[in-house]
């Protein structure tokens, strides 16, 4: 009969293990979200000039638990035409992909959940889910605003899953192997993958910024627009589950990023301790969540046509050429490193050059009161 | 106790028949192109199942994953199909603002 | 001692996948009838797991719950659905339906069953790298065949619905 840990029946063990596992992640998550709530707001409001929140406890530390204990004990108002299984089962679906893939995030050498052999595949496919949580949350609001955010929501995410998706697949060209651990492990020492493949960062990173409707792509909900989108109806404590999954994504879309560009859990002293990579993992991650919060305080909001316009006639075009260049380079190549390195960084070049250059036009003039289009040079700033 | 082939065959059966009943009963169009992709699915299912047969032809090898190459394509065609259906359904909703396909028997107009 | 769990969730997958069929033939509100359909291909995902071929389940739910339960969402939404009163079982089409499902499915399912042979292990260290391998070496040409379709399709989705702007 064998004997489990702490001499438990093995059955028993092993249900107490997923229940644990379960009650550990979303405790990580929850937690994780009111960090993140009050690092934002703290951040926002020092690039702001102003102060943030600074009253409630030292420097201001417990207003994110203010915030949750008055959503917990707001009214639960639903309006009476609402769909009600699916008014009340939409933040359950954007919730739980959110939370179902911290499975595979690779926090040390002996600490992931699960090595799937596919565990990026897993990842995206878990993205591609809250589409449809969003969708249903905006029809059934009964609102025409609503719907109007959640289809605009919608359209906006399918549309970027394919960047994402397509830089991703440029770095599992490069290391052969969908697993994360298996990624983590292909870059020792600081030849991080982000020296050889700048352009897939940067068309992952532009594109979870969409997926995760974070700033300059949050306009489904904004509360200017459309008055806050799919969320309108939903207050309390669902509002507040919308915004822990909003939170939960964006440290997971980090944490991708973290893992496939910068290393994962390498870091100083991570083979004499191995516990000490949940420490770089974790500093890994949050350095790009606050890439993000930085992000959101400086740039302004794109329009919806904008942000279509962006992602397929620029963002798809140039990691389909990065695609094909890196997989004819892995192919030509025995040590691929330094083609990959300089095909892409030409990519990102072009890019950063090439997308004010084309609207230069646009740039440099602009129409006058009467219609009469004037070129910023004639224009004197004094009478 | 292993789940013996039968049992996955008969529930991709049954899945298809059901889909096929829905295509033909139902008057909605999208309601119909959600029951032709029920029974892509059925037909998904039965192909996977019987890739992983014991002793198929093909010498068993585990590394024969004809099934799945199969599967990968239907899923292509079924998401192109799926496109190319609503766009024609919203199209002739332009025309003449129904779904019903009982009242779009025309082809002029 | 977990013998018992295999054909357990086999029988939960199977619920699930028939099920949400039957609801999705069967109901009458529409948006029911796509998250349902949408549930049965999650359960769809399951039974491929089930079967061992997890590349195949993770890429059923990516297209079909991530992408055609969504535009099917759309196609209901962009299009006004009118709830006629008339009652499912009195089309015309009905007495062909049950003989369909009596004549043929009966039989055919009776005959599904007799298959006993059992299902193979699935491979070692997963499906992912024999399919792959399979897929772009000796089926390379369908696969490019079928991205071009693809392509095909996108062109024609948006020639089709395209106002003409005058």
């Amino acid at each position: 009969m064998p004997i489990g840990p702490f001499g438990i029946d093995p059955v028993i063990w092993a249900v107490l293990r997923l229940v644990i596992a379960v009650g550990l992640t979303v405790f990580l998550v929850l937690n994780g979200a009111l960090a993140q709530i009050f690092l934002e707001r703290k951040i926002q409001a020092v690039m702001q000039d102003r102060l943030g929140p600074y009253h409630t406890g030292p420097y201001g530390l417990l207003q994110t638990f203010a915030d949750a204990i008055k959503l917990i004990g707001k009214e639960d108002i639903r309006a009476k035409l609402t769909d009600a299984p699916f008014f009340l089962a939409a933040p359950a679906i954007v919730f739980s992909p959110m939370v179902a893939s911290f499975v595979v995030l690779p926090f040390s050498s002996d600490f992931v959940g699960a090595n799937l052999n596919v565990g990026l595949l897993y990842l995206t496919t878990l993205g591609s889910m809250t589409v449809l949580g969003i969708v249903i949350a905006g029809w059934a609001s009964n609102n025409k605003y609503s719907l109007m955010g959640g289809l605009r929501s919608a359209g906006q995410l399918i549309s970027y899953e394919v960047p994402q998706i397509l830089g991703l697949v440029t770095v599992v060209l490069y290391v052969g192997s969908l697993s994360m651990v298996d990624i983590t492990n292909s870059q020792p020492g600081l030849l991080v993958n982000v020296v050889i493949l700048p352009m897939a960062f940067l068309t992952y990173c532009i594109a979870a910024l969409a997926e995760t409707n974070r700033n300059p792509f949050d306009l489904p909900e904004a509360e200017s627009e459309l008055v806050a989108g799919f969320l309108t109806e939903y207050s309390g404590m669902r509002w507040a589950i919308f915004f822990l999954s909003e939170y939960g994504e964006v440290t997971i879309v980090s944490a991708i990023m973290a893992t496939l560009w910068f290393g994962g859990w390498h870091g100083p002293g991570v083979d004499a301790v191995p516990a000490l990579g949940i420490l770089w993992f974790t500093l890994k991650t949050y350095g790009f969540v606050l890439l993000f919060m930085w992000i959101r305080a400086t740039l302004p909001r794109l329009r919806i046509d904008q942000l279509m316009g962006f992602c397929w006639k620029v963002l798809i075009p140039l990691a389909l050429v990065n695609i094909m260049a890196s997989a004819t380079i892995i192919l030509a190549f025995a040590d691929p490193r330094l083609p990959l390195a300089i095909v892409n960084w030409l990519l990102v070049a072009a890019l950063v050059v090439g997308l004010p250059f084309t609207q230069r036009r646009r740039l440099l003039k602009f129409r006058s009161r009467t219609g009469e289009s004037v070129a910023m040079r004639d224009v004197r700033l004094s009478p | 106790m292993n789940v013996p082939l039968g049992a996955f065959i008969a529930v991709s059966a049954a899945l298809f028949f059901i889909g096929a009943a829905g295509v033909l009963v139902r008057r909605n169009a999208v309601v119909i192109l959600m029951c032709v992709e029920l029974m892509l699915n059925a037909s998904n299912l039965a192909l996977v199942a019987f890739g992983r047969r014991a002793g198929q032809l093909g010498a068993g090898n585990p590394l024969d994953q004809r099934g799945s190459v199969f599967v990968v394509f239907v899923f292509v065609i079924a998401a192109a199909e799926v496109a190319v259906g609503l766009a024609i359904i919203l199209a002739a909703y332009r025309n003449r603002p129904t779904v019903n396909v009982d009242e779009i028997h025309q082809m002029k107009g | 001692m977990f013998d018992f769990l295999e054909p357990l969730f086999f029988l939960l997958l199977a619920t699930g996948v028939i099920g949400a069929g039957i609801a999705v033939v069967a109901l009458r509100r529409i948006t029911a009838q796509a998250l349902l359909m949408a549930l049965s291909f999650a359960s769809m995902a399951g039974m491929f797991l089930l079967l061992g071929a997890e590349t195949i389940a993770l890429f059923q739910v990516l297209i079909y719950v991530g992408a055609i339960t969504i535009l099917i969402l759309f196609g209901v939404m962009f299009t006004k659905q009118d709830d006629r009163g008339y009652g499912l079982f009195f089309q015309q089409q009905t007495p062909w339906a049950a003989g369909l499902v009596v004549v043929v499915a009966l039989p055919v399912i009776a005959l599904a069953f007799t298959f006993k042979d059992p299902v193979t292990p699935s491979p070692k260290g997963g499906d992912l790298i024999p399919l792959a391998a399979s897929l772009f070496t000796d089926y390379a040409f369908p696969f490019e065949v079928a991205s071009v379709l693809l392509l095909a399709a996108l062109v024609g989705a948006i020639v089709l619905v395209k106002r003409d702007e005058p």
